[in-house]
């Protein structure tokens, strides 16, 4: 009986949700660096939660995962900062405690942080690297190590973070076909000389405010851009180039608000970027978008714009934020219903563009396949251009627990 | 000539005792009778289309404060899929509420536009606004009549909603709504029933309100489980802060 009871207590204060997700890719085209038309992997990830106390929460989320195009690490170790350029066979996705107590929360350790209020294009966004390993256009974000204090009254919010350790974003490979090589590198071998990373940590603030008809935030954010730039040498002896990965200090003043009007919600983001970094620009990055519901369709349509302020750049980068800017941008959801749902999603600028549709069902409680393809077009000097061999169709298998 | 007086005095009297059944006076006291400090209840949803489920979703719902003024929080249970998607409801005196959603797997809170409130709750047949709770001083009320042991009252919203008016049935016993039809400008919308009462502290309470999309042949039916009320609630856990914290 008191078995019993104990386990009715600790089934009220543990939470735990997973999913195991299959997921293969055909793509119709090979790339120049790249052979492989169909991709496999496979995903477990496990999420648990346990509340100690009224005031004190441990989180954490484990992932497990295959694949067939070695772009997860077949070593088997448990990985815990995700720098490797693979994606770890078993890595610690987050583990974090939360101290709640009156209008303070305070959160430390390996989390999932979000901020901005746009979608497709969040520039504010400075503490979610992304993983594009798999696909440019459709990433997941990243944990990163960090402390987050928020201190939050009724209307108002202010949110400080400090990462003490640096989490880059998972960058394509170089022998994969999201790394899209330009035709003079036919017959050069490039060898990834690994990463130099910032040697202290980076820190924002964000203050959010909520009115009756609008809500706004400002933000700071000093740190490193999570998107590399690259030192390369060239060796005509050998043909070989040298690709070293480092990432530039960044300096961000952002702010972005929400809008409900009478027949749409205006939504806008914009940050101004500065650097010390020599090879690194400064600019600003922006979105304007509206959103509406429709019956069943939730539609968001906007526009992502860059003005570049300063400083020469760097040609060797890779920057899929800036890379989507000066686009028009959309995204449409169709809930069909309960179970089955369409979603469109575009960029289009004026060297390339891309669209993907999903459609998703789910059979019963535990069980959702969800079909898709996404078309990309454009000329190689173009962001999105460059990936134009990419086009793929996908089919993702998940039972969710 | 007194007696006559004194019958049109008794005749006015009963009158006025009918017309004091004024539809405002009625949904005062069907509000005052459902008034709790608290609430909490976890539900269950079927979701029937064309006459086979489709889908059953569990739900805990909070809410502190009363009538017109209250915070709720919703978080789903099950399916595991929606697990930790959350709502979060602040109700105010005058004017439509605030929603924010919270979706784990997008780790952002998303406000709620009023326009978008008419949009079916994750498929479900509620509303987004059908979860807000207002208070009666936000609606204009006629009477309709009686109809068997009920009132038929007419509400028509002061506030912005996709509603332009109903028809609400109170049982005339025990002060409990037991139906209520919403019309757009369109016609008939929705239909909502409520069944199956107990009496839970004091409060005459529906177990299972069964709402239905007429547009759509479409319902759903929410089942109460573990209701309690006047639970001790802190303020702290209906904010923005608490929707992405998690229960």
């Amino acid at each position: 009986m008191t078995g019993l009871l104990l386990f009715a207590l600790l089934a009220q204060i543990f939470e735990q949700r997973g999913f195991i997700e299959n997921q293969a890719l055909f793509y119709p085209q090979t790339a120049p660096n790249d052979s492989a038309q169909a991709v496999d992997q496979a995903t477990l990830r496990w999420d648990a939660s346990y509340k100690i106390a009224p005031w004190l929460k441990v989180s954490g989320a484990l992932d497990a995962r295959a694949d067939t195009h070695r772009q997860v690490d077949r070593a088997a170790r448990l990985d815990l900062d995700d720098r490797t350029t693979q994606r770890p066979a078993l890595s610690l996705r987050e583990l974090n405690a939360t101290i709640h107590k009156g209008k303070l929360t305070a959160e430390f350790g390996r989390q999932i942080i979000r901020w901005g209020k746009t979608d497709i294009l969040t520039p504010t966004d400075r503490f979610a690297p992304k993983d594009y390993l798999s696909s440019v256009v459709d990433s997941d974000f990243l944990a990163v190590p960090a402390a987050r204090i928020t201190i939050a009254g009724a209307n108002d919010s202010l949110d400080a973070i400090w990462q003490p350790w640096f989490t880059p974003s998972r960058i394509p490979l170089l022998d994969q076909r999201w790394t899209a090589l330009p035709p003079a590198s036919n017959g050069v071998t490039i060898v990834d000389e690994g990463a130099r990373y910032p040697g202290r940590g980076q820190y924002g603030l964000r203050w959010n405010h909520i009115a009756p008809r609008y809500e706004y935030s400002l933000s700071y954010f000093d740190g490193f851009n999570n998107l590399p730039l690259f030192n390369a040498s060239f060796d005509p002896a050998t043909a070989t180039a040298r690709a070293q990965r480092f990432y530039p200090s960044m300096r961000m003043y952002g702010a972005d608000a929400a809008v409900p009007l009478p027949w749409l919600t205006l939504k806008g983001e914009a940050g101004y970027f500065t650097s010390t970094t020599p090879g690194e620009q400064d600019y600003v990055l922006y979105v304007i978008q509206v959103e509406r519901q429709v019956k069943e369709w939730s539609l968001v349509g906007g526009y992502a714009g860059e003005a570049v302020t300063g400083g020469a750049g760097n040609p060797l980068s890779f920057t899929p934020d800036r890379g989507f800017s000066k686009s028009f941008v959309g995204h449409a959801t169709l809930t069909i219903d309960v179970n089955r749902s369409l979603t469109v999603e575009t960029a289009v600028r004026s060297g390339g563009s891309f669209v993907r549709l999903e459609y998703s069902q789910a059979f019963g409680e535990h069980w959702r396949v969800t079909p898709g393809v996404a078309w990309i077009r454009g000329d190689m000097t173009d962001f999105l251009g460059q990936y134009h061999r990419n086009s793929y169709a996908s089919l993702a298998v998940r039972y969710s627990f | 000539m007194s007696r006559l007086l004194a019958a049109c005095l008794v005749a006015a009297t009963f009158a006025a005792s009918y017309a004091g059944q004024n539809p405002r006076q009625i949904m005062e006291e069907v509000q005052r009778r459902q008034h709790s400090d608290s609430q909490h209840y976890e539900g269950t949803l079927e979701v029937i289309g064309n006459g086979n489920r489709i889908a059953t979703k569990r739900w805990v719902f909070d809410r502190i404060g009363a009538f017109g003024n209250s915070k709720g929080m919703l978080r789903f249970t099950v399916p595991a899929e929606v697990k930790g998607v959350g709502l979060l409801i602040i109700n105010h005196t005058d004017r439509a509420s605030d929603q924010w959603l919270w979706r784990p797997n997008i780790g952002r809170e998303q406000r709620i536009a009023l326009q978008d409130r008419s949009t079916r709750f994750f498929g479900t047949d509620f509303s987004f606004e059908d979860l807000e709770e207002r208070d009666v001083a936000q609606f204009d009320y006629k009477f309709l009549g009686d109809e068997k042991d009920t009132w038929k009252l007419q509400s028509t919203p002061r506030k912005s909603s996709q509603y332009t008016y109903g028809y609400l049935w109170v049982k005339k016993d025990n002060y409990t709504v037991v139906k209520v039809e919403s019309y757009n400008k369109k016609g008939l919308v929705r239909i909502i029933d409520y069944r199956d009462f107990e009496l839970t502290k004091g409060i005459w309470t529906a177990r299972t309100i069964e709402v239905a999309d007429v547009t759509r042949n479409s319902r759903t039916t929410l089942k109460y489980d573990k209701l309690e009320y006047n639970l001790p609630m802190k303020d702290g856990d209906f904010t923005l802060d608490a929707l992405r914290r998690g229960p």
